[in-house]
């Protein structure tokens, strides 16, 4: 069994077996242990792999994208009620004949127009609507049926420069409320001059809704009319606010905070409105509909930040334009005032690098910062991915009240956030002092792991001129005091070893380190929780004495869980630390989770446990106050 | 341990002209599945030749170890559908297999092979079986390959015991030669069967998929107040 460690991780087990109290970090251990293994024409090669592996995972998100734009377009075209009515097209069963079926997945009334006849895998026949007929197809398609859930996917976007798209015959649809936050538009991260066009097809969009409703007035089917009706009237509502605070949002820019999101990126969307809407259209008439409705949808998703995930387009394009830029040439000059960083020299790796955007509006005291993406993101999941956010602070003086974040982008390591994080209340003062910093952290499970930050002296802003940077993120470990980056309430130093003559895994509370303290005397009461989830009956749980007034016990207690070895992997050892008090509820210190879904040394300790049946392994653990325990008692 | 990806920010840039066929193969967007296969197995078993076998239909005996991982689609028809396969080819070496572990979470199938002239090949076929257990899902598909049967006169795993081995493991299995040309397409064909009678099976009795429904609303989050029609 010797053989599935790797040397890195004998050195660690070494490491640990010193019991000098060190903890790594994720992104510490990664960078010393890969480099050292693979010389650089090695790394090349897997490097390119994974890069045609990027291209080919894009393309088939974009081909997801569409599978459920299509699905969603369907969806959106269902008119009836699916009792009374037929849920696809609204035709009214029983009067004048046509009796319903009733679909095999929804269960709702279908006509026989709108249902499919197919069989299942048994060869039964099976009668479904063209919903969830498409639906199933869906679910083959993507993979769905495989992972459990829709994967990943990006929704095709209009650009106003797509003629690349087009020339490669990728139907570009709109019309999707999953429309990214602005993702889209590059005269945003260009310098905000979308102004004419946005205003434009604001003009045409509105067009469309008047023929809708005028539409309406002729229709005399009241169902139909009612439902458009109204539809229209809460779409000119939204259009009527978004153009206002398109007029507004631009100049005067803290009038709210979504004002500069939903000017710049409702411009970019009422550009697509004008396209006609693609097929799946059942019934002619909801055509006028489904543009207005669409127009609709886009304002509302980019009031409201939108569903996480990318834009793909721009990213398309960019690798586009790349396509014949050597690796090295990557950082494009777009634009005269971006900054653009090399990679840290030292390592000679990268952690990936960040594109962002300042704006500061001294005359509303408002300071914009429009995270656009990060490219090349080091990964910190076990998947090859991370599932990365970012979170600004204002330096010095960080604290929860200047800390802002983006949304988290999962599974990828080339995000786009397309997200405006504004701080109100900056002064002149304050932009001479302080420093923004940004910092990209891969959210995990519970706490999340540091990817890389960058820091920016916001003298270096000039008021009302957008600042674009492209930058590499460096390494600063946050380890500053006065910082809420991580919520750290300790380590702890476990042992685990698989005794293959006990067929029992044997957990070690060894000690614990620079606890949080619980108790208003400075100190703590600790004592520790081991369970070896799942386990229906909790037997699997044991607790450690409690040591008195300390933050640094020593507990040294052993716990034996017989288990076989192959039923290892599918459990997870959740070791939490208590502050015993008494007469009231216990405090939660800390915990952490060791197992197959763990990252970085917490997985790492658990393989090297499992694949080393009768050898010990010690490790330090960061405690995590973000963890839920399941014995929360 | 996963933390190779961070020597180097790579940009999505297609390096050289070679890559234009390959590109084009992934471009290709004409097909109904996609599927991504792997190859694993010891070093040397012939992993690199059987795929190069069955993508591009040639052949080399030189030994080149493969360097961490590397991928060839190729598109198939099967079962009136077009599958799209995306096959990793991994490197048996120790020294990569963090790289290549990492790879099983997407892989619905797994092409596990070994050499019918080594036995230590075979006889690592149930670790690399834990393998798979331990990083794949749970419902990847796995088929057991002995290659390079062609060596009759090398032969030291005969063809009994891998028989016995694969239903000991629950695999189906196949004998096979690279060089000879002998089963390599009726494996891929009959692993891109396995997964697709999955993927009946699993929409058929999977609960997940109306779950998923309500899923699936959820991400269009904004036109459910306005459309109450089919919730599925």
């Amino acid at each position: 069994m010797e053989r599935w460690v790797c040397p890195n991780d004998r050195q660690l087990a070494l490491r640990a077996k010193l019991g000098t109290g060190w903890s790594v970090h994720t992104n510490r251990m990664s960078s010393f242990q890969k480099a050292k293994q693979l010389n650089l024409d090695e790394q090349e090669q897997i490097m390119r792999v994974m890069q045609r592996a990027e291209y080919l995972d894009q393309s088939e998100q974009e081909r997801i994208g569409r599978l459920v734009e299509k699905l969603d377009n369907m969806k959106k075209n269902c008119i009836g009620n699916g009792t009374t009515q037929c849920v696809l097209c609204g035709d009214e069963f029983g009067l004048l004949g046509s009796s319903p079926t009733f679909c095999d997945d929804c269960k709702k009334a279908v006509c026989s127009k709108c249902g499919v006849d197919t069989i299942n895998s048994a060869r039964q026949p099976l009668w479904l609507c063209k919903i969830c007929s498409e639906h199933r197809e869906v679910w083959k398609r993507s993979g769905a049926w495989f992972f459990k859930a829709i994967p990943r996917y990006v929704i095709p976007e209009k650009k106003t420069d797509c003629a690349k798209y087009q020339a490669r015959g990728r139907i570009q649809t709109q019309g999707s409320r999953r429309v990214r936050p602005g993702g889209p538009s590059p005269a945003w991260h260009r310098g905000r001059g979308s102004t004419s066009t946005g205003t434009a097809s604001y003009g045409e969009s509105s067009e469309q809704d008047s023929s809708s409703s005028s539409e309406d007035e002729v229709n005399f089917n009241s169902k139909h009319k009612n439902k458009r009706g109204a539809e229209s009237e809460s779409d000119n509502i939204s259009i009527g606010s978004s153009r206002s605070s398109h007029l507004y949002g631009t100049h005067n820019l803290a009038d709210s905070k979504t004002s500069i999101t939903s000017g710049n990126y409702g411009g970019a969307g009422q550009l697509s409105a004008t396209e006609s809407s693609r097929g799946d259209d059942y019934h002619d008439e909801t055509d006028s509909e489904k543009s207005s409705l669409s127009g609709f949808s886009r304002d509302g998703s980019t009031r409201s930040h939108g569903v996480g995930g990318v834009a793909g387009s721009t990213r398309y394009d960019d690798e586009h334009d790349n396509i014949d830029v050597a690796i090295n040439q990557y950082n494009k000059h777009q634009e005269d005032d971006e900054i653009v960083s090399s990679p840290d020299s030292d390592s000679g790796t990268s952690l990936g690098c960040l594109e962002f955007s300042l704006l500061y509006d001294s005359v509303n005291n408002a300071l914009y910062c429009t995270i656009v993406r990060a490219r090349g993101l080091k990964a910190m999941d076990s998947n090859g991915l991370s599932d990365p956010y970012v979170k600004l602070h204002l330096l010095p003086g960080a604290n929860k009240s200047t800390k802002l974040r983006t949304k988290t982008i999962h599974k990828t390591l080339n995000p786009e956030w397309n997200e405006t994080l504004t701080y109100y209340g900056i002064t002149e003062e304050d932009i001479v002092k302080k420093t923004l910093r940004l910092s990209v952290l891969d959210e995990d499970h519970f706490g999340f792991d540091f990817i890389g930050e960058t820091r920016v002296p916001l003298k270096k802003l000039k008021p009302h001129q957008t600042k674009a940077f492209n930058v590499y993120l460096e390494k600063t470990f946050p380890l500053e005091k006065d910082d809420d980056l991580i919520a750290i309430r300790g380590k702890i130093l476990l042992s685990l070893r698989y005794a293959t003559s006990r067929q029992s895994l044997i957990v070690r509370i060894i000690r614990c380190a620079e606890l949080a303290s619980m108790d208003s005397n400075g100190y703590s009461d600790p004592y520790v929780k081991v369970y070896l989830k799942p386990d229906k009956d909790k037997k699997s749980k044991y607790k450690t004495s409690v040591k008195k007034r300390t933050l640094n016990p020593e507990f040294n207690e052993e716990f034996v869980y017989e288990i076989k070895h192959n039923e290892l992997p599918k459990k997870t050892l959740e070791v939490t630390v208590w502050d015993k008090d008494i007469g009231k509820a216990n405090d939660f210190i800390g915990g952490v989770q060791i197992g197959i879904n763990a990252k970085g040394e917490r997985l790492r300790h658990w393989f090297n446990a499992l694949k080393n049946p009768d050898r010990e392994f010690r490790q330090w653990h960061v405690l995590s106050a973000e963890l839920t325990p399941e014995v929360y008692t | 341990m996963y933390g190779f990806q961070q020597n180097g920010t790579y940009p999505p840039v297609m390096a050289s002209a070679n890559d234009s066929k390959w590109q084009k193969d992934a471009a290709d967007q004409n097909f109904d599945y996609m599927f991504k296969l792997l190859i694993i197995g010891n070093s040397s078993v012939g992993k690199t030749s059987f795929l190069f076998r069955y993508a591009d239909d040639s052949f080399t005996s030189a030994f080149v170890s493969t360097v961490g991982i590397d991928f060839k689609v190729k598109t198939v028809f099967r079962q009136d559908k077009r599958v799209k396969l995306q096959i990793w080819d991994t490197a048996g070496q120790e020294r990569y297999r963090t790289i290549t572990t990492a790879y099983y979470r997407g892989a619905m199938g797994f092409l596990l092979m070994y050499d019918v002239t080594n036995e230590e090949s075979f006889n690592a076929v149930q670790d690399w079986c834990t393998q798979i257990k331990t990083y794949s899902w749970d419902n990847a598909q796995v088929v057991l390959v002995g290659n390079k049967c062609d060596l009759e006169d090398e032969r030291v795993v005969s063809m009994e015991r891998g028989k016995q081995l694969a239903d000991q493991l629950g695999l189906e299995f196949f004998e096979t030669s690279a060089k000879e040309n002998i089963n390599v397409k009726a494996v891929f064909e009959r692993l891109v069967d396995i997964i697709c009678d999955k993927m009946s099976e699993s929409l058929d009795s999977d609960p997940t998929l109306v779950s998923s429904q309500s899923k699936g609303t959820r991400l269009t989050e904004n036109a459910n107040t306005q459309n109450s029609g089919c919730s599925c």
